[in-house]
């Protein structure tokens, strides 16, 4: 490999058919006379523009497009040189770091020698030892190409905001697990929206056995095993479900404090006391339909209940998962649209309430579809403000314009499955971890199940890597007429 | 088949890569990758009126054609390299086919051209009587000549074994040239005859004039395809002209081509030969497609170059060091008219 151009932070590498090199690859432009070296990452393999070519190809179909035969007799060999030369490629890498004396530096304000420089492939083993991407909590993601383990540390996504994005069927599912049972063996207290019924199984093994994970992973169906009594509520988080789920107007919703209160103090609060005090309450009629609607929402939700023995499960389950780790998936599967937010509110408002009393230090949330159930206001308060109060949420979509770019801005991890979409990927680009060229040129490539890791996990050398398979009863597939009869 | 000359051209070619000392090669500047032709006529010509109108004969014919290419692809201290190929194309069955023959890459130094050179020519002319007086050529005639030789041993092998079609030849029918010695080109006229073949050979450019005017660029009337022949051509010396020479315009356009045809073969003959071409083979702006095929076929792409310095470096140890052209150093922007000159 030869050092061809430098632009920018864009390097041009001419590389010979003898010489593979793919997107995603990294090489090492070492200057051993500088004492330095750039770390370099293949964003683009194109044909090198060998000066000939187009005759070559024009001579080759010059009698009205057909091919003319012939033989040559080529007795000194030079035809392997010809294709040697034409097959020449040009390595398009974009400059991740500067080495000198095994320290990395993000910045290349030097040129190595175009004549002197040595260029040579890094393993990412190699890299990842350069990079210190290392740590006492590793998740092996799965294998890059050179058929070593991508270890990421748990810490790196602690404190962060996450983002899994790609086309659909793509593995993006398949990664939140892993992730998500990992931070769960690492004893981390994880909370999922499980929009499709995904992660229902996975204290399973793929066979129907129990797992590792079986008494860990706690699943809660909104309605069913997943009740709340109106004691157990506290006003704001009652008041945040009428208003962000139900679009309370604010003149009811103080009507409605009041009524709370009113109830609260006698000790009286019941699905079915609260719905006689509005009834009966003095106030405008307006407000009293407003809320009597409300109320039967909330009543239609089969959320709520009276019963406090079969109302305490969201609470017992963080706190048994606070103790030694464990998931508590709720299951929004069969829930309307209605009811989905209603359950979110309530969870996000007692996840809040629980850190704010410090009853638990942390968790890690898991959103699949987010825009699906979580209110406009809610975008920013997870990035803001829970974020401070130790909520670390990952993103799982397939369609990245519905997370806001402010998330996008503040993402400290992307895990990036394929794109083909241009203006998925320009959403996507969007990321401040992440370059524009990175993303459009490696995404679109990418393999199923290959995932484009960017962010603070790989201290920001873009690695892409084979999602590695889970022992775990897989759920959430796509339910098919024809089946694979088809 | 006589197969003598391009193993000799193998051997040769070999040898002087091998035993070369001097290996380091400065990159060409220049190069040239057809022979020019030597026209050596006295300028008395005139048309022989009126041309001749030419109707296509339909009558399944063979045409073939040779053309080779040389180009010195880098100097060393000592010499210089140079690669040299030929290509034979016929049209048959309305498909067209080919054979390339080479490149031979040759390392020609002061030193080694005479033994280079005679030994090409040896195996060329297997009797010592038919030995070329002309001697061996300057190092810079080296590529043409050596290209030459190449290109008349394919005629002749062409003209051997075509039987009844049309052999194109790129160039004119003049012989007696250092290149083109006179028995060459005769044994290739007679040896198409023999098998009742026709030698016609166009030349791309022509230097020949009627009245001060190229013959190829006078404004015909007459509605093509047709010929014009020429009259009071005189070969200077030691030159000889071993076929008519003729203005040929075979296709509608502004392209008019000189056309030598074998003087040995009467006529009618000749006129049905390129009535035979007209409908065997393509004729785009005038010029025979299978001629020009042969031409694109062997010529060096810039790509080639490139993997022929490379075969030297990679096989034969020469090292390729970029001297700065003198002429743009010396005169900057100004240098190309120069170069071109």
């Amino acid at each position: 490999m030869k050092l061809y151009k430098k632009e920018g932070n864009i390097l041009q590498v001419l590389s010979f058919p003898n010489e593979s090199a793919e997107k995603g690859d990294y090489l090492l432009v070492e200057d051993s006379e500088a004492g330095k070296a750039l770390i370099v990452q293949v964003i683009d393999v194109q044909f090198a523009s060998v000066p000939g070519v187009l005759e070559e190809l024009l001579r080759s179909l010059p009698d009205g497009g057909e091919v003319v035969q012939g033989e040559d007799f080529d007795p000194l060999e030079i035809a392997p040189h010809i294709t040697y030369i034409q097959d020449a490629s040009l390595l398009v890498c974009k400059i991740r770091a500067t080495v000198e004396n095994d320290n990395l530096s993000p910045s290349s304000p030097w040129l190595p020698s175009r004549s002197q420089s040595a260029i040579k492939k890094l393993s990412v083993p190699t890299l990842l030892k350069l990079a210190r991407v290392d740590g006492k909590l590793p998740i092996v993601l799965g294998g890059t190409k050179d058929a070593s383990l991508l270890t990421i540390d748990a810490s790196a996504l602690d404190g962060g905001l996450n983002i899994i994005s790609g086309k659909k069927g793509t593995g993006k599912s398949h990664l939140s697990k892993l992730l998500m049972l990992n931070l769960v063996g690492y004893k981390a207290t994880v909370v999922v929206f499980d929009l499709n019924g995904e992660y229902l199984s996975l204290g399973m093994t793929g066979d129907g056995k129990r797992n590792g994970y079986y008494d860990k992973v706690h699943v809660l169906a909104p309605g069913q095993n997943f009740k709340v009594a109106l004691k157990q509520l506290n006003l704001h988080v009652v008041l945040g479900i009428l208003v962000h789920a139900l679009h309370l107007p604010g003149t009811s919703a103080r009507e409605f404090r009041r009524v709370w209160k009113s109830l609260q103090e006698k000790d009286m609060l019941t699905l079915h006391n609260l719905g006689e005090a509005i009834r009966d309450w003095n106030c405008n009629q307006h407000v009293r339909d407003a809320l009597a609607s409300r109320f039967y929402a909330l009543v239609n939700s089969g959320f709520f209940t009276d019963n406090v023995a079969e109302a305490a499960a969201l609470e017992d389950c963080i706190f048994k998962a606070k103790e030694h780790g464990g998931a508590v998936v709720v299951n929004l599967r069969n829930t309307g649209a209605i009811d989905r937010q209603i359950v979110v509110e309530y969870v996000l408002g007692k996840l809040v309430e629980l850190l704010t009393a410090w009853k638990l230090k942390a968790a890690f949330l898991f959103a699949e579809e987010a825009h699906l159930y979580l209110r406009e206001t809610y975008w920013d308060d997870i990035v803001t403000r829970m974020r401070h109060l130790g909520i670390f949420t990952t993103f799982v979509t397939n369609q990245p314009d519905t997370i806001k770019e402010n998330i996008y801005r503040q993402a400290d991890n992307i895990f990036l499955f394929n794109f083909t979409n241009e203006h998925d990927l320009d959403v996507v680009s969007r990321a401040a971890r992440v370059d524009v060229e990175t993303v459009k040129s490696i995404a679109r490539d990418l393999a199923p199940h290959y995932c484009l890791v960017l962010g603070r996990v790989v201290r920001d050398f873009p690695m892409v890597a084979k999602v590695k398979a889970l022992d775990v009863k897989t759920m959430g597939e796509t339910r098919l007429f024809f089946g694979e009869a088809a | 088949m006589d197969t003598i000359l391009p193993r000799r051209f193998i051997e040769t070619s070999l040898q002087s890569l091998t035993c070369s000392q001097v290996k380091t090669i400065q990159l060409n500047q220049q190069d040239f990758q057809q022979a020019f032709n030597i026209e050596s006529h006295t300028q008395a010509a005139r048309f022989r009126m009126p041309p001749i109108s030419l109707k296509p004969r339909l009558a399944e014919t063979t045409v073939a054609a040779v053309d080779t290419s040389t180009m010195k692809i880098g100097e060393t201290s000592s010499g210089i390299l140079l690669a040299v190929r030929g290509t034979t194309v016929w049209r048959q069955n309305r498909n067209y086919r080919y054979t390339r023959l080479g490149p031979f890459i040759f390392h020609i130094t002061e030193e080694n051209k005479q033994e280079v050179y005679i030994s090409l020519e040896k195996a060329y002319f297997d009797s010592p009587l038919c030995k070329n007086n002309y001697g061996s050529p300057s190092l810079l005639q080296m590529p043409t000549r050596i290209a030459c030789l190449l290109e008349r041993w394919l005629q002749l092998m062409l003209a051997k074994t075509l039987n009844e079609g049309i052999v194109l030849l790129d160039g004119s029918l003049t012989a007696g040239t250092p290149d083109t010695p006179i028995h060459f080109l005769k044994d290739i006229l007679s040896a198409a005859r023999s098998r009742g073949s026709t030698v016609l050979a166009f030349s791309k450019m022509t230097t020949l004039r009627v009245n001060g005017r190229l013959i190829t660029d006078l404004p015909f009337e007459h509605k093509p395809p047709f010929l014009i022949g020429m009259d009071g051509l005189k070969s200077k010396p030691p030159t000889v002209l071993l076929g008519d020479v003729y203005v040929a315009k075979l296709a509608h356009g502004n392209y008019a081509f000189r056309l030598d045809i074998d003087r040995e073969v009467i006529f009618e003959h000749r006129i049905w030969s390129i009535e035979k071409l007209l409908v065997n083979d393509a004729l785009s702006q005038g010029y025979p497609e299978t001629l020009r095929l042969a031409h694109i076929l062997c010529t060096f792409t810039a790509n080639e170059v490139i993997a022929m310095q490379h075969f030297a470096v990679r096989r034969h140890g020469f090292r390729l060091v970029s001297r700065p052209d003198m002429h743009s150093v010396l005169f900057g922007p100004f240098s190309r008219g120069e170069v071109c000159s």
